[in-house]
């Protein structure tokens, strides 16, 4: 018994060593292959005091990155009327992916079908990889993940990385915006809209105090009624 | 809002019994080692106990895969979960931690049904002796590798829940160590339950062992349960609103205080100390005790699931 209790103590730890070897080896090799970090990081801004609530993003998106009927990438979010006529406004808010530095979905996802695309900080999936265990859709305290009834897989805002941004052009919500309420562009940039705007405005981002640092943010408009 | 169809649910009751069922698998497996080593030891294939609780283990966990591959989007893409990991993804170790614990599974089983394995195959397939002789050599090892994995299966199911940061009541940490005390109960029930199927004693020895271990386990889950709750209205905010959203008035209210405070704690509570204080320990006692504990355990897994979808951060 004693000579067994020995044993088993002895192959465990030699388990666990081994475990810690391979994994900071893992660790070693990864930092040695780091390169310098990349340039771009992509952020948008959504101007509610500008947007007028036209949902020509919304048809936009959907032309261009093929997203079926019934499904949507973004979403416009009304609110009101608030305010007596002719004093009367609505209030519009955007709900998209908001990429965030730390984000859920991809800590969670057990293929590494989420991933944040290095070279962009662009959050993305890869269809072929996802099997549809909806993790990352309980995961994503904001609620824009979905399955994609024609490709099964999890699918979201990419900023339009596989479409308009490998074109070269803006993504379509910022291209298509007749008020130009959305600003999309690079934050490592100094001399960028986005951080000139960014800069020169006070801005929000939505579920801070979770800790997924989002790259979403929103120039707020005056609000309809006060919450608490 | 109704309470099984609301916006913010993903997740629904499969995901639920697949927990269960993990559970239950983790818990029979614990159970099984503890009688044969504190109460068996060499005779545990004998025991009706040990018997049940090694056929609960791996029909329970495979159902639960079973369930779990079904309700992907892609099933037939289920290989990518194991061809791919992600060591940040609960769901991704967990997954490991399922294959590894049913490798040990397996050879704990083989070694505790030796006697009757090698005397079925002695004319037949005589190869397999050696290779049950070659596992009992790794016995020691063998258990106390699965003892761990076990307890790592019942606390992964927890874990899963708890690494979803958009729903304050679920992201709480002892909610996995709630559903391991929880799924070990299960497996006790399990395995009380299956024994006295298989024709074991109800005054049993064994019973007795499990009776004995599964009041304290009781006492630790209501304490559990106190604590988790007791968390997430001190954090305030959201939190505390998911916790008045789940055990207040409404349909998971009643299911939170009959079924579960009631039926599968205080149920089984009591009737373990009333068959411990008497040594009344009818057939029927302890089936019905097993079934209470279990409907118990089924019905938690479901609550938090669902209650736990129903507040957002």
């Amino acid at each position: 018994m004693e000579n067994s209790k020995r044993r088993f103590l002895k192959g465990t730890c030699a388990l666990l060593a081994g475990a810690s070897g391979a994994s900071l080896l893992a660790t070693v090799n990864a930092s040695g292959s780091v390169k310098a970090e990349p340039d771009v990081k992509y952020a948008l801004i959504h101007d509610e005091t500008k947007c007028i609530g036209c949902r020509a993003c919304e048809v936009a998106c959907r032309e261009v990155n093929n997203v079926p009927e019934g499904v949507t990438r973004l979403e416009i979010k009304q609110a009101g009327p608030f305010g007596e006529y002719p004093n009367q406004f609505y209030h519009f808010s955007r709900k998209s992916c908001q990429h965030c530095e730390d984000a859920p979905c991809v800590n969670v996802c057990p293929t590494g079908a989420a991933f944040i695309d290095k070279q962009t900080g662009i959050v993305s999936v890869d269809a072929w990889k996802c099997v549809g265990c909806q993790y990352c859709i309980a995961a994503c305290p904001y609620q824009v993940r979905f399955i994609n009834p024609v490709t099964r897989a999890a699918d979201k805002c990419d900023f339009c990385r596989e479409t308009n941004l490998a074109q070269g052009k803006q993504p379509a919500c910022v291209a298509i915006c007749p008020t130009k309420a959305l600003v999309f562009g690079n934050l490592k940039d100094p001399t960028s809209e986005v951080v000139q705007v960014l800069r020169s405005n006070p801005t929000q981002r939505a579920k801070v105090d979770l800790g997924t640092r989002p790259k979403l943010f929103r120039i707020v408009a005056k609000s309809g009624e006060v919450t608490l | 809002m109704s309470a099984l169809h609301f916006d913010t649910l993903v997740w629904h009751w499969p995901i639920a019994i697949y927990l269960f069922l993990a559970g239950v698998s983790a818990g029979a497996m614990f159970f099984a080692v503890l009688l044969k080593h504190f109460v068996l030891k060499h005779n545990a294939y004998q025991s009706g106990f040990v018997q049940a609780a090694c056929i609960v283990a791996p029909v329970a966990v495979m159902a639960g895969l079973g369930i779990l591959v079904l309700d992907l989007t892609k099933p037939f893409d289920f290989w990518k979960i194991l061809v791919f990991y992600n060591p940040t993804s609960v769901m991704s170790m967990g997954v490991l931690i399922l294959l590894i614990y049913q490798v040990f599974m397996f050879m704990w089983i083989g070694i505790t049904f030796r006697k009757p394995v090698d005397a079925w195959c002695e004319k037949r397939f005589p190869i397999v002796l050696k290779l049950t002789a070659l596992l009992a050599r790794f016995e020691a090892s063998t258990t106390g590798l699965l003892v761990i994995f076990s307890l790592a299966l019942g606390a992964y199911t927890g874990f899963l829940l708890s690494a979803l940061p958009g729903y304050p009541m679920l992201k709480n940490p002892v909610l996995p160590l709630l559903f391991l005390a929880s799924g070990l109960s299960s497996g006790a029930a399990s395995a009380l339950l299956g024994g006295v199927l298989l024709k074991g004693s109800p005054n049993g020895k064994e019973v007795h062992f499990i009776h004995k271990v599964e009041i304290p386990l009781i006492l630790v889950e209501i304490v559990l349960i106190f604590t988790f709750f007791m968390g997430l209205v001190l954090t305030g905010g959201q939190s505390k609103i998911a916790a008045f959203n789940a055990i207040g008035y409404g349909f998971w209210g009643w299911v939170f205080w009959i079924g579960i405070v009631g039926l599968g704690l205080s149920g089984p509570l009591a009737m373990n100390l009333f068959m411990t204080a008497t040594s009344k320990r009818k057939w029927a006692y302890v089936a019905g005790t097993a079934c209470i504990s279990l409907i118990g355990v089924l019905l938690l897994r479901n609550f938090i699931l669902y209650t736990g979808q129903m507040t957002i951060a």
